[in-house]
């Protein structure tokens, strides 16, 4: 609150400006450089290490994420928090950089409310995907400068829209893509991936079908087989007992799952 | 002219007759404390005039509609900026008033070839514990009124009004029937109640005593008839960090004495 408020202008249209652009004008967020021009001298570093995933089940939207987080070969973290609330029905889950992805987060949390306080309405679904995607392509300069990738996973639930469970994955540059079933991103997705489709194809049930036992459990196997060949994903550690972070989403809201919980399905159904 | 100081002065005091007079017909709000929070209250027709601001700030309006809307979302760019930069915990309503909102309003309304804001503002910010509340009042030349800043007293409401001698009256009528520790259908009651002292209290011919309690309810059953209610709540112990919501309809007419 140091400079005198611009909203008290006569000038000022505060309808027509998002909450990032506020910042912009205030100084308060860093401008990524011209991605075109970032990119001359700087070989192009993909680094994602870390293993998301998310897909639908019965009970609305389940997104997991290991708990690794590395700094070149060193493992500097073991308790990260990868999957990140955003408002009461959104959750965020982020591959990549840590600075980038947990101040990304920051911003869209209070996109939106920073909207529903000022419009007096709550964002539209649509408002909160595009948002994201506007936030990874004002970041790509960083990205083409190898220090600022983030490739994350968006789930929201929506009773007003058809289907109300909606899941969404990014590529780097801000492409949104929306999912019927399943999406994984990060270093160890590969893995999940295959997982996932065998599951979803030759499964006992299709992951829409799961109960909230028998998704906890596809997703812990799928850390845990993308943590055997992939050095950046914590998968499950068993001798520090620490375990993946889940949340699910439903029309209820957003419920972060007991590590007892996931602890006995783990014990029942994984080691 | 009015490089003369003395023409300043006229100047201003009759810009102050003319904003008393644009905002005489206000629709009053209260704003009381119970157990679990801060509870707003208006009847309105025509627009909304109970706003959030932030997590734990809400602001009650009345005024001209644009100039409402320029100091609301100056407030909410202000309070979000902050809480954005900083935290949370740290986006103070002291802080928003003292420093950002009385100036500007003061200075425009001193500059007499400039609009003043037509509007006074009633802002609540919830703490941690009742002691911890402060209510907050911000008239359109930038004087403010708090309750909770002072070692004072507190009485833990406050209200807003068209006309000093309703917002006198509501003050005194809650004065007297205000329980702090109550339980929310009783703050309804007791802010419908206060709300309609306010309104009666208004007008020209309107009587500066306090009216006796049947006529203040027969008033309200007339107003509750024909206008919309608004009310919203800050809520003290609630899982999410935003604390402010607001009351449906059906949740308050269930909870109104007939």
């Amino acid at each position: 609150m140091d400079k005198p408020p611009l909203a008290l202008d006569q000038n000022f249209s505060g309808a027509s400006e998002d909450f990032p652009a506020l910042l912009r004008r205030k100084g308060l967020l860093q401008i990524a450089p011209d991605p075109t021009g970032a990119a001359g001298n700087h070989p192009f570093v993909q680094t994602e290490s870390t293993t998301i995933l998310a897909f639908k089940f019965a009970g609305g939207v389940l997104v997991a994420g290991d708990r690794r987080a590395t700094a070149g070969n060193t493992v500097v973290y073991d308790r990260a928090d990868k999957v990140l609330e955003i408002d009461r029905h959104s959750i965020m889950a982020i591959a990549g950089v840590p600075a980038t992805a947990w101040e990304m987060a920051r911003v869209l949390e209070h996109s939106f409310q920073y909207f529903r306080r000022s419009q007096l309405q709550e964002m539209s679904v649509d408002g909160k995907v595009r948002a994201l995607s506007k936030l990874l392509r004002d970041n790509f300069g960083f990205v083409m400068q190898g220090v600022g990738v983030v490739v994350p996973i968006f789930a929201t639930y929506d009773g007003n829209s058809k289907p109300e469970a909606r899941l969404y994955f990014y590529d780097a540059m801000g492409a949104q893509f929306e999912v019927t079933d399943y999406a994984a991103t990060g270093s160890g997705s590969p893995a999940v991936r295959g997982i996932l489709y065998y599951e979803n194809n030759w499964g006992d049930k299709k992951l829409q079908q799961l109960n909230e036992d028998e998704a906890i459990a596809i997703a812990l196997r799928a850390l845990d087989t993308a943590a055997e060949a992939d050095t950046s994903t914590g998968g499950v550690d068993r001798s520090g007992k620490i375990f993946p972070l889940i949340k699910t989403v439903s029309r209820e809201g957003i419920t972060t799952l007991p590590e007892q919980k996931i602890a006995s399905v783990f014990k029942q159904k994984v080691a | 002219m009015i490089e003369e100081p003395y023409r300043w002065v006229e100047a201003i005091a009759n810009r102050r007759e003319y904003i008393e007079t644009q905002l005489a017909a206000g629709s009053p709000i209260a704003a009381v404390g119970y157990r679990d929070g801060i509870l707003f209250v208006t009847l309105g027709r025509v627009r909304q005039k109970i706003f959030e601001i932030y997590d734990r700030i809400a602001m009650g309006a009345i005024g001209h509609p644009g100039d409402i809307e320029r100091l609301r979302l100056a407030a909410i760019e202000l309070a979000s900026t902050e809480g954005f930069t900083r935290s949370a915990a740290d986006v103070s309503l002291r802080r928003l008033a003292h420093y950002s909102l009385s100036p500007v309003m003061k200075s425009a309304f001193e500059q007499v070839y400039g609009a003043p804001y037509l509007a006074r503002l009633l802002f609540a910010e919830i703490g941690s514990s009742s002691k911890e509340d402060l209510f907050l009042r911000i008239d359109y030349d930038g004087a403010i009124a708090a309750d909770g800043l002072t070692g004072q007293p507190r009485q833990r409401f406050a209200v807003l009004s068209g006309t000093r001698q309703s917002a006198e009256l509501m003050e005194k009528f809650l004065q007297k029937e205000h329980v702090t520790d109550g339980a929310l259908p009783d703050a309804i009651n007791v802010a419908f109640d206060a709300w309609s002292v306010g309104r009666m209290a208004m007008g020209e011919n309107a009587s500066k005593e306090l009216p006796e309690r049947d006529a203040v309810r027969k008033h309200r059953e007339e107003e509750l008839a024909k206008a919309g209610i608004e009310a919203a709540v800050l809520e003290r112990d609630r899982k999410s960090a935003i604390r402010y919501r607001t009351l449906a309809d059906e949740e308050l007419r269930s909870s109104l004495e007939r």
